[in-house]
């Protein structure tokens, strides 16, 4: 009882944090840098084939 | 306090703290603390083995693009989730159960143990061949069955340190990762220095048998690809404790991707370094040491290397054992470590995990894909980057993840499909390729995009979406729904199947269809039909054959069967009761290109199989439109299934007219009131009269049951909302008289009197009428608002406030859309009638809903206001003050 209590509570907490962006959040242009990162690797990968 | 208790207690409390979600102020790690953290993690011994192998299949150059570049590649698509972690400072395991439900998510946990745990016989074997080696180095010569006595001997005591619990494991982890670090560069130094660079650089395996440059080249990105994935089940728990999503993400991926993979690459250094120079391939970096350089170096080594295996050994029991703690909270932390350590025992027995590595990498790597998808299109496709934390933390009354006895059967059947779908390609036991063209996108990727591809296509149908996303009150979908969206015309693939379908469900009910004065009418016309129940959509379409038509629906219909499927049928979304321009407008633009536009008047079904009453808007729309006018009188769909008790009664008959009641030539002549007396006259049914006077008998034994909705007041004693149903018996609870529904319809007194449904309805509404004229009607009560905004999902608004009188309605609530509490009126002459439910959707009860134009409010009685909350009523004053009824 006391554990589901405490973890409410910090669920209300995390909840609170999300809808302030108390923990940044992963922008935009983060995906795209990643997108365009694993379409370079992609590209590596398949070149790997002629090597 | 006794030592064992303090272990068990510790490991409570990590178990416990360790499942709990971490507040952002409780938030350790940085991008770069995640990164050191996780290569940590990842340079286990075991890196050598992968290189080792990776050099039996690639030259240098496509090991290094292998190493790096798929596991980055692998590692950026995979990790995305992880973002889910930090958010919510959750680890991976706790989300896992909105994917496979709290019982589904413990198989998969043990699976995961299972496949994952051999890397620890690998540390094991790893540690019994370098004591081997070395002490033969130095001329001892060891016995038969040595090798697994030292084998065994590394999981006993890395087993005792994990039985020890988290303070000594704390303590192993601050020395085995700076002595693997220390081993690392030692390997390093000698591997670069002992062989010409060019010899590594140019290094290519020597081919075995009939083996295949290309596929081995494939082989080597898949062992990449699973390596990566694999380690994920020990990494899942350290993007919860960082401080933003990109330095979670970003950790892991680099964390594998790049001290992970430069260690698997140092690891293939040595092993080209030793087959250049022994001309034997090795993955023990103890005996490349005293081989490559000189035996005091190789003596050492063999320290750090036997305390890192037996270190690792000892890490990886611990946090497996913390994993099924929290998974099976009432099993000893103390048992599971043994029974994982008799696991690792076992496979070092058995001895051949070194020589299966790949064999076993690809296995866990087909479990491990599939579960990577499911993550990946769950997060971003399916839950939207939303889940119910509560329900993830099975929380008191917080039920969204039980789905079927605790388990998601969407997810676990995709997750088992994945896995039979890698088999289908590649066969990693016997290392045979099944399917060579999808082999080439390696097993692990082409099981990642199929299962990826399964999970999202199913989660597409509306009734799986349904089952998936039972969490949508958590995140849900607030754009408002396009009105303004040209409806398609029938899909005229799907047209064949809708009637396939139509002519199934009306078969058991005998549909007859007459057609009146239809000759020569073709589209575009207009259809005006009766509305009892669901059937109507069955009948209609089969009545309008051959040709195609579109149809005015509620939203909710939309909501519950998907806006695709919805719109392939043809139907346009609407709100009730609301002043929809947009409506008109789509209206317009169908019968423009040509097609039968189908509209039920009354905008609600018939509460006891008779009709409402008609506004003139029905006729000036026809007469704007300016095509035929056609009516379809259905009957017999009420009693089938009337709206206050959802079971279907089998003995129904269905028979429906179809009449052209005002022709393009009289549709310029005809003056309003002319048109609306026609399509009214031919729209005026009562089911029971059809039902007596062709002698339809419905003898379920509960066919009363529910009646109590419509017919809530006593005839008797005059009381409001007093009666009950049972069986085939409507009774007042307070006075105790009693009707007796036979089995065609009609109602029977004890004392014999005979009364007509449709009577004792009508019978009511008076009441209602005089208690509006003298000022006493007012409802003014606590409600449970419900928002549809649009077709993907309801939006829970919580309690609100509800006030009906002469005025109109009044919501008082939450109002999610501007997140204020507010009042929103809906003016009496608004409305000439309201939409009612009694048992919404068979579950949810009565209600009654308000539209906006972005959204319609279910209204829900609370507890405390459920026994002066009937629906009828509501709609007869609604309908009295709209002026639909003097």
């Amino acid at each position: 009882m006391e554990q589901d209590k405490e973890l409410e509570s910090r669920i209300e907490e995390i909840l609170k944090a999300e809808k302030e962006n108390k923990i940044p959040r992963m922008t935009k242009r983060d995906y795209i840098i990643a997108a365009v990162i694993t379409f370079i690797c992609l590209l590596g990968i398949i070149g790997g084939f002629f090597l | 306090m006794s030592r064992r208790h303090d272990v068990n207690k510790e490991v409570e409390k990590e178990v416990y703290c360790g499942t709990l979600p971490v507040l952002p102020k409780e938030r350790k790690y940085g991008f770069l603390d995640a990164l050191l953290v996780l290569s940590g993690y990842c340079i286990a011994t075991w890196s050598y083995t992968q290189g080792s192998y990776l050099a039996t299949l690639v030259g240098f150059k496509q090991l290094l693009i292998g190493a790096f570049l798929a596991a980055i590649f692998m590692l950026l698509i995979y990790q995305v989730p992880v973002i889910m972690s930090t958010r919510y400072g959750i680890d991976i395991w706790i989300w896992l159960r909105s994917v496979f439900g709290p019982m589904g998510n413990k198989i998969v946990t043990i699976v995961i143990i299972v496949i994952n745990f051999p890397w620890y016989a690998v540390c094991c074997e790893l540690f019994a061949d370098s004591m081997e080696n070395l002490l033969g180095l130095f001329g001892i010569q060891l016995f038969n069955g040595a090798h697994l006595i030292l084998s065994l001997s590394c999981v006993v005591i890395g087993t005792i340190i994990a039985l020890r619990g988290v303070s000594t494991i704390t303590w192993t982890t601050r020395i085995l990762v700076p002595l693997l670090l220390l081993v690392g560069v030692a390997v390093v130094v000698v591997g670069f220095t002992s062989v010409p660079m060019d010899v590594i650089w140019n290094y290519q395996p020597e081919l075995v048998g009939d083996a295949d440059k290309t596929v081995n080249y494939v082989l080597s990105i898949e062992a990449n690809f699973a390596f990566v994935i694999t380690l994920v089940g020990g990494m899942a728990e350290v993007p919860r404790l960082c401080k933003s999503e990109k330095s979670g993400y970003y950790a892991g991926v680099l964390g594998q991707g790049a001290a992970g993979s430069f260690f698997v690459v140092v690891g293939a250094v040595m092993a080209i370094a030793m087959q250049h120079v022994t001309g034997v391939m090795v993955d023990d970096p103890t005996l490349m040491m005293a081989t490559l350089s000189a035996p005091i170096l190789g003596l050492s080594s063999l320290l750090l290397v036997a305390f890192a295996n037996i270190g690792t050994q000892a890490v990886g029991s611990y946090i497996y054992g913390v994993m099924l703690k929290s998974t099976f909270k009432k099993a000893s932390y103390k048992i599971l470590v043994l029974i994982l350590g008799v696991y690792v025992a076992l496979l070092c027995v058995w001895g051949k995990i070194t020589e299966y590595f790949g064999s076993f990498l690809t296995i866990g790597a087909c479990v491990y894909a599939p579960l990577a998808a499911l993550l990946f299109v769950d997060f971003f496709l399916v839950r939207k980057q939303k889940i119910d934390l509560k329900s993830a933390y099975e929380l008191p009354g917080h039920n969204a993840y039980k789905y079927s006895k605790g388990f998601n059967i969407v997810g676990v059947v995709c997750l088992a499909l994945g896995f039979g779908f890698t088999l289908l390609i590649f066969d990693p036991i016997r290392v045979v390729i099944h399917n060579k063209i999808l082999f080439m996108l390696t097993p692990t990727f082409a099981s990642f995009l199929f299962t990826g591809l399964l999970y999202y296509l199913l989660c597409r149908i509306p009734g799986i979406r349904h089952y998936v996303r039972r969490d949508t009150y958590a995140g849900p979908d607030k754009k408002p729904f396009d009105r303004a969206k040209t409806p398609p015309r029938q899909n005229i693939i799907l047209l064949p199947l809708m009637w396939l379908a139509c002519k199934i469900i009306v078969k058991p009910y005998k549909l007859k269809i007459d057609k009146h004065n239809m000759e020569g009418i073709k589209p575009p016309f207009l259809v005006y039909g009766s509305h009892n129940s669901f059937m109507d959509f069955y009948v209609t379409p089969l009545a309008l054959k051959p040709y195609r038509a579109n149809y005015i629906s509620e939203l909710e219909g939309f909501e519950n069967f998907g806006e695709w499927i919805y719109r392939q049928v043809g139907c346009l979304g609407t709100r009730k009761f609301i002043n929809d321009q947009y409506l008109i407008k789509n209206i317009i633009k169908v019968i423009k290109r040509g097609d039968i536009m189908v509209i039920y008047p009354e905008a609600r079904y018939a509460n006891v199989g008779t009709n409402s009453h008609l506004t003139p808007s029905v006729a000036k729309l026809a007469k704007l439109l300016k095509v035929p006018v056609v009516t379809i009188n259905m009957q017999g769909n009420y009693l089938q299934q009337p709206i206050w008790n959802l079971k279907e009664r089998k003995g129904a008959r269905l028979h429906a007219d179809l009449k052209c009641v005002v022709t393009r030539d009289e549709i310029e002549k005809l003056s309003v009131d002319e048109i609306l007396s026609r399509i009214s006259k031919e729209l005026t049914y009562d089911e029971y009269k059809y039902q007596l006077e062709n002698k339809i008998v419905i003898d379920d034994e509960w066919r009363a049951e529910g009646l109590h909705f419509p017919l809530y007041k006593c005839r008797k004693c005059g009381k409001d909302f007093a009666m009950t149903t049972s069986g085939s018996k409507i009774t007042c609870k307070y006075c105790g008289d009693s009707y007796e529904m036979d089995e065609l319809g009609q109602l029977h007194s004890s004392s014999g009197e005979i009364i007509r449904i449709p009577d004792w309805y009508e019978w009511q509404r008076g009441f209602v009428h005089e208690e509006i004229r003298e000022g006493r009607y007012k409802l003014d009560i606590p409600v449970r608002i419900w928002a549809l905004p649009n077709a993907v999902n309801f939006v829970d608004c919580g309690e609100g406030r509800f006030i009906h009188d002469n005025s109109g309605f009044s919501l008082e609530f939450d109002n999610y859309r501007s997140e204020k509490h507010e009042t929103l009126k809906f003016p009496a002459k608004s409305m000439t009638s309201l939409h009612t439910e009694y048992d919404y959707r068979g579950k949810y009860g009565p209600c009654v809903t308000l539209s906006t134009y972005d959204d319609t409010f279910f209204i829900y009685p609370t507890d405390e206001s459920r026994d002066v909350f009937n629906p009828t009523k509501i709609q007869f004053a609604t309908e009295y003050l709209g002026g639909l009824y003097k």
